[in-house]
């Protein structure tokens, strides 16, 4: 029916990227300002303007899927490739805004926004498409939202990551004022470690739902006999791995700190790997 | 008119020893504004007394009272104490100087240390004591409230108070870079020296949830450990207590690296891999560089710190004409409402007297012309009122850009007054008409 995102849906999100864009410059151009010059005169019109990208950017998204949705005939939310990849967008977007509203952490925009710049791509690129026929069953249902999920939580933990692999650099390397950080690296890491643990447990449960489907007797098999060596399992476990890793820090610390926020870096660009691996993979 | 005078000294004029003797509290303060009203009716007075400067704003009429000596001799009548122990130290202002150091105060220009915000509250509080007092009026209330105000838009528009100024306070913003609770944290301190003592201070701020001093010296461990509710531990088990810390200041006398790399490497897995802050402000180095090397280990040594500090002070001086662009500006503003305020009702008692002369004179050439028309009357109205306008602009231009707040401008008031007689309201001089 609708599940092709139409020419006009296409240029509204379009445009929603132009602004998320847009935010995203505005609030580099402010963190630049501020190192440089901590009064708040010269950098405030790009905090406002930061502020009110991510809000116009975000309300835009969320105009486009209701729209898409609406076009589908269908509310069900991740069936198709291009509702898929918005929503993923929309909830990293709507994390930046809570978190920047309830518990500010500055600069997580910096490395969020081009996650959902990249997801936006994604939607476009691979919105017409559709590589699978889902059949609607309790485990596929489960295995897409609890894959998703994981891939937020991920998503947000790789970014964190990244954060304090920044900021520890700086500091170690001497090259951080006061002040200047992006939090202290201590809430960084309590930040991955919590996304790694939900977006793990998400993970693990799309991991045995995605099994169950496969080895489903009464189901036609969409990966084929050697699904075991899918490019999207052999990804999708290899990030577990990783995933397991990180979570094993408390128990062996020698991969916490710097290890830790690398390997949450790792194990979202295998998730990435893993999403952009099921676009090509065919069958039913 | 109204004349603004300031008496005071502070620490760039008079030692600890004399501001000791003119200082203020609280008390004294009130009371010394209550018996300066009595002693000096009709005059306004703040009072700012801080552990570095003794300022005596007033304000009071041109010809009026007090002068200076008798402000000198109220303060020592005050405080009893002779006149002679203080004089030679103080300063004496008047209008636009007085004003020009009152916005140097409350913008920290004039403090000990550059961008200190402490003063702000501290003339917060004296103008909030001279209003309950009742002896703020027309000219201190609004020269006050501007004063703040210049002081607030300094400190949020500048980088005046921007950035620590001491080695500890750097050290503690470090941590904070690192750390994001420290209620859980223990810090320990290697060495019960003064600048141990200076740093412990601001961590101790942070109410960590251990602080531990270690030092040969037991005594001084103690003594140390007892100010910041902490605990003094042995220094030859100084491995176990690098284990347990989480923030590390070492300042001993030590010739040599008490800390080493492969002493510390030992360590790590006994603590967990718990991420570290080193502080080492000894000379020479208490830790062996290559400690800063390994992973979670954050080394700061006092070059570290110090270069901050400089770039702070050079930042804050950097701002200092940022600042007194900002209180120039503010002067001149108060400079021209202080000039409004003044001048306003003068000139128009002076525009309705001489109009009023005029009006007199037309009427008095209407009645000896019979035949003048109507229209002819209308141009002669006409012709006095321009005459009237065209001959005073010149002395009421002159006196509107002179200087508000400045002695000449005083002076040019006084004369316009006697010279146009404008003392009475109806701006007539007793007995006399023109003509």
């Amino acid at each position: 029916m609708g599940d092709v995102p139409t020419t006009g849906q296409l240029g509204v999100l379009i445009a929603a990227m132009l602004v998320l864009l847009t935010g995203l410059f505005s609030s580099l151009r402010r963190w630049r300002l501020e190192t440089r010059d901590p009064t708040l005169a010269s950098a405030s019109p790009y905090r406002v303007i930061s502020k009110i990208c991510l809000y116009a950017g975000t309300i835009d998204c969320i105009g486009v899927l209701i729209w898409h949705s609406h076009a589908r005939g269908s509310w069900q939310p991740l069936e198709d490739n291009f509702g898929a990849f918005l929503w993923l967008a929309v909830l990293l977007s709507l994390f930046i805004i809570y978190t920047q509203r309830a518990h500010p952490l500055r600069g997580l925009d910096f490395f969020i926004l081009p996650v959902v710049l990249l997801l936006l791509v994604l939607a476009i690129v691979f919105g017409k498409t559709k590589p699978h026929e889902y059949q609607e069953t309790t485990w596929s249902i489960v295995h897409r939202v609890t894959a998703y999920g994981g891939f937020v939580a991920f998503a947000i933990a790789g970014a964190v990551g990244g954060m304090y692999l920044f900021a520890n650099r700086r500091l170690r390397h001497k090259k951080l004022l006061p002040g200047q950080g992006f939090g202290s690296l201590e809430r960084l890491e309590h930040i991955t470690l919590m996304s790694v643990t939900l977006g793990f447990a998400l993970l693990t449960v799309g991991l045995v739902t995605g099994l169950f489907r496969v080895l489903d007797p009464r189901r036609p098999n969409s990966l084929g006999p050697d699904w075991y060596r899918n490019p999207k399992v052999v990804l999708a476990c290899v990030a577990w791995i990783v995933y397991a890793l990180v979570l094993h820090s408390p128990i062996n610390p020698a991969f916490r700190g710097r290890r830790t926020a690398l390997l949450s870096v790792l194990g979202f660009v295998l998730m990435i790997g893993t999403f952009v691996a099921v676009q090509f993979m065919p069958g039913k | 008119m109204q004349r603004l005078l300031l008496l005071g000294l502070n620490h760039t004029t008079a030692p600890l020893e004399v501001r000791e003797k003119l200082a203020f509290d609280a008390g004294q303060r009130d009371a010394a504004l209550s018996a300066f009203a009595v002693r000096f009716p009709g005059c306004e007075a703040v009072l700012l007394s801080t552990c570095n400067r003794v300022e005596l704003y007033i304000s009071r009429e041109t010809h009026g009272r007090p002068r200076e000596e008798e402000m000198v001799d109220f303060l020592a009548d005050f405080h009893q104490i002779p006149a002679q122990d203080f004089k030679d130290h103080l300063y004496y202002k008047a209008n636009r100087e007085a004003v020009e150091h009152l916005f140097a105060v409350t913008t920290s220009l004039n403090s000990m240390v550059l961008g200190e915000t402490q003063i702000l509250g501290q003339v917060r509080d004296a103008y909030e004591a001279a209003c309950k007092a009742a002896s703020c009026a027309k000219m201190l209330n609004p020269l006050f409230q501007r004063a703040i105000a210049v002081g607030k838009q300094v400190m949020h528009d500048t980088k005046l108070n921007e950035g620590r100024l001491s080695v500890a306070s750097v050290a503690v913003d470090y941590a904070k870079n690192i750390f994001e609770n420290f209620g859980d944290k223990t810090i320990l301190s290697i060495g019960a020296g003064k600048m141990s003592q200076l740093v412990l201070q601001h961590f101790a701020a942070l109410s960590p949830g251990q602080l531990l001093v270690c030092n040969r010296d037991a005594q001084k461990a103690d003594a140390l450990a007892a100010k910041f509710n902490g605990r003094a531990v042995e220094f030859d088990k100084l491995a176990e207590h690098l284990v347990v810390a989480d923030i590390v200041v070492s300042s001993t006398g030590a010739p040599d690296a008490i800390i080493t790399r492969a002493r510390f490497e030992a360590l790590r897995r006994q603590r967990r891999y718990r991420p570290i802050f080193l502080i080492d402000i000894a000379v020479p180095r208490d830790i062996e560089p290559a400690v800063g090397e390994i992973d979670n280990v954050y080394l700061y040594n006092l070059d570290d710190l110090q270069q901050v500090v400089a770039q702070n002070q050079s930042s804050r001086k950097e701002a200092v004409s940022a600042a007194m662009e900002i209180i120039a500006r503010h002067i001149e503003e108060f400079a021209a409402w202080q000039r409004q305020r003044e001048l306003g009702p003068a000139i128009q008692r002076l525009y309705t007297r001489y109009h009023q002369v005029a009006q007199e004179e037309v009427a008095r050439t209407r009645h000896k012309l019979a035949n003048m028309s109507d229209a002819e009357a209308a141009h002669l109205e006409d012709l006095a009122r321009r005459i009237v306008n065209k001959v005073l602009n010149d002395p009421v231009q002159i006196m509107k850009q002179s200087d508000g707040v400045h002695t000449p401008a005083g002076q040019y008031m006084h004369a316009f007054e006697k010279l146009f007689r404008l003392e009475n309201e109806d701006g007539s001089a007793d007995g006399e008409k023109t003509g």
